[in-house]
């Protein structure tokens, strides 16, 4: 019971800021979420096959189930959300059922705005039911993509790291491998510079396993002007690694990041877009900013934040400009939301 | 009166002859039975000893639950199989038959993949280009999933097979494979080629025990030699 009021507390404080309540369906399509979240995803789905052989599944998330809502046209672009998503994990002492409860802005139009509302509306609520010690941890994945695109190696290894940022363990891997230089790429393309050349007299439109011709000889001919090795892998890490370890007080974010830039020499424009961050100065809040954060859920691409009493952790989110296009949205919708953890509070 | 040992032989070809051999050349005969698609046997002189030819995936499931003690099968299976059974299952011995990789494969005419860090490549491609994902065809989906994963391939969707998967490519059922190979010989015929990096797994005919009967099967181990 004591529970119920504390939602009803927070669904209010929802409620004045506008938002509007979303009932997403319980039950989702469950290759539409291995479409989007992999193979990977769907041991943690709790799931059956229905009378038409349709594999379903419980809702392992409300943010997903609310931005699948929305792009059926069924949902306010500003809501809220009270219910449980189902999730099995390996961790035998975290519960099958979490109670969720959060606000997403989908659609988000004003960046900057939409941010701090959505971060100012829990706080709030985080306010109303845990007044004491509130403490705010703020990280942006878009800083470490700038960081990347301003330094200079191959492409594909930017890429890889961009992707890869969200899997701390293999992002180490990779780090690992790049400060070795041993890009397993490196081999060598004799024989297949003969075939490369017969390829090409070949009817480029034909399909092989799905991909054509032209698509597999432009990315061989990318490959073999793309540098194969380079020395500067060593410095490049350790970069990275020192922006990793960046952790200050918002208030003096940017001269620590000018700081580093001096201190590698880099370019001291090369973090754009701070606003989003900058406008939390007006939260009147005292924050952290942490670089090596919000890094466990894949499709975070701006701010990320989470507000703690103590040591609970009592409310996460964070923007994730690309998810509803992955989900099946026809063009870019971007979006913000965070959820209150109500177990832990 | 003793306990009956029973154990379990493959039921077909190569892995089963090289089973039986494995026995008779420790001083172990094995009497066949006259009826010829009979599928029990005996050991000449050991009466409590029963042997069943099964399916070499029944192998394991039935050590498993228990109505095998010892059972010849490969460890790729093993390692495929559910984690409850694997932790109910000792490898006693490896042998020296039924040697086989489980590999990932891919046309070979994708001249521009060569390693698992290509593939992960391409499987974006594919995911901005059709927003599909790669789809990897496998009648291994546990092994497969664990390496694609420790590899960083994540934008792929396993399609599962239950035979000849090496058409898969080629019939629009998916994009790569994996499968397991011993000559490579069925992947080049099929104009496959393994990756530089794609060693998934080198299994090879073992010699299993269950945990639980460990006790009671040491006299048997000891004329085997394997203990």
């Amino acid at each position: 019971m004591k529970s119920k009021k504390l939602s009803e507390l927070i669904i209010n404080t929802f409620k004045k800021n506008g938002f509007v309540l979303s009932e997403p369906d319980v039950l989702l399509d469950s290759e539409y979420i291995i479409q989007r979240s992999g193979e990977n995803f769907r041991r943690s789905m709790l799931t059956f096959e229905n009378e038409n052989g349709k594999i379903m599944c419980l809702r392992p998330d409300l943010t997903v189930a609310s931005c699948i809502k929305f792009i059926e046209k069924k949902s306010k672009s500003k809501i809220y959300y009270s219910g449980q998503a189902y999730r099995r994990t390996n961790n035998k002492s975290s519960d099958l059922i979490n109670d969720q409860l959060g606000i997403e802005i989908l659609g988000s139009k004003n960046q900057t705005q939409d941010d701090y509302k959505v971060i100012k509306t829990i706080l709030d609520s985080a306010k109303r039911i845990k007044s004491k010690n509130i403490q705010i941890k703020v990280g942006d994945i878009n800083l470490f993509k700038c960081l990347i695109n301003s330094l200079d190696m191959p492409e594909r290894w930017k890429l890889r790291l961009v992707r890869h940022f969200w899997r701390p363990k293999y992002f180490e891997e990779l780090l690992k491998r790049l400060e070795k230089n041993s890009d397993i790429d490196a081999v060598t393309f004799d024989t297949d510079k003969k075939r490369f050349n017969e390829m090409k007299k070949m009817e480029q439109d034909k399909l092989i396993a799905g991909r054509s011709i032209s698509e597999i000889l432009k990315r061989f001919d990318k490959k073999i002007k793309d540098p194969r090795s380079f020395n500067e892998g060593k410095y490049i890490v350790k970069i990275i690694r020192s922006f990793l370890k960046i952790n200050c007080k918002l208030s003096k974010l940017d001269e620590k990041l000018l700081e580093f830039v001096k201190k590698n020499n880099l370019k001291k424009n090369i973090f754009s877009k701070l606003n989003s961050i900058e406008n939390l100065k007006k939260l009147k809040q005292e924050a952290n900013f942490i670089t090596n954060f919000g890094r466990d859920i894949e499709y975070y691409t701006g701010i990320v934040f989470e507000i703690f009493s103590g040591k609970n952790k009592v409310a996460s989110g964070g923007r994730y400009d690309d998810l509803l296009k992955s989900l099946g949205a026809k063009k870019n919708i971007p979006a913000v939301g965070a959820a209150i953890n109500l177990n832990n509070i | 009166m003793k306990s009956i040992i029973t154990i379990g032989l493959p039921s077909k070809g190569r892995l089963k002859d090289r089973a039986i051999a494995f026995f008779n050349d420790r001083g172990l005969r094995i009497l066949n039975s006259d009826k010829e698609r009979n599928y029990f046997a005996v050991i000449e002189n050991k009466s409590n000893i029963k042997i069943i030819y099964l399916h070499a995936k029944e192998i394991i499931q039935r050590l498993g639950d228990g109505t095998l003690d010892i059972g010849i099968s490969g460890l790729d299976l093993l390692k495929e199989s559910e984690k409850n059974l694997q932790d109910r299952i000792n490898i006693k011995k490896k042998l020296d038959f039924g040697d086989a990789n489980l590999v990932v494969a891919v046309p070979d005419d994708w001249i521009d993949v060569q390693t698992i860090a290509d593939l992960e490549e391409v499987s974006f491609d594919i995911r901005s280009k059709l927003s599909t994902r790669l789809r990897v065809a496998t009648k291994y989906p546990n092994l497969t999933n664990n390496f694609l994963i420790s590899k960083g391939v994540t934008q792929y969707k396993l399609v599962s097979s239950l035979g000849a998967t090496e058409t898969y490519p080629f019939i629009g059922s998916s994009e790569v494979i994996t499968d397991i190979t011993s000559t490579g010989k069925t992947l080049e015929d099929n104009n496959l080629r393994v990756l530089k990096d794609g060693l998934i797994l080198k299994s090879t005919a073992c010699l299993f025990i269950s945990k639980k009967r460990i006790g009671k099967l040491k006299s048997l181990l000891n004329s085997l030699k394997l203990i």
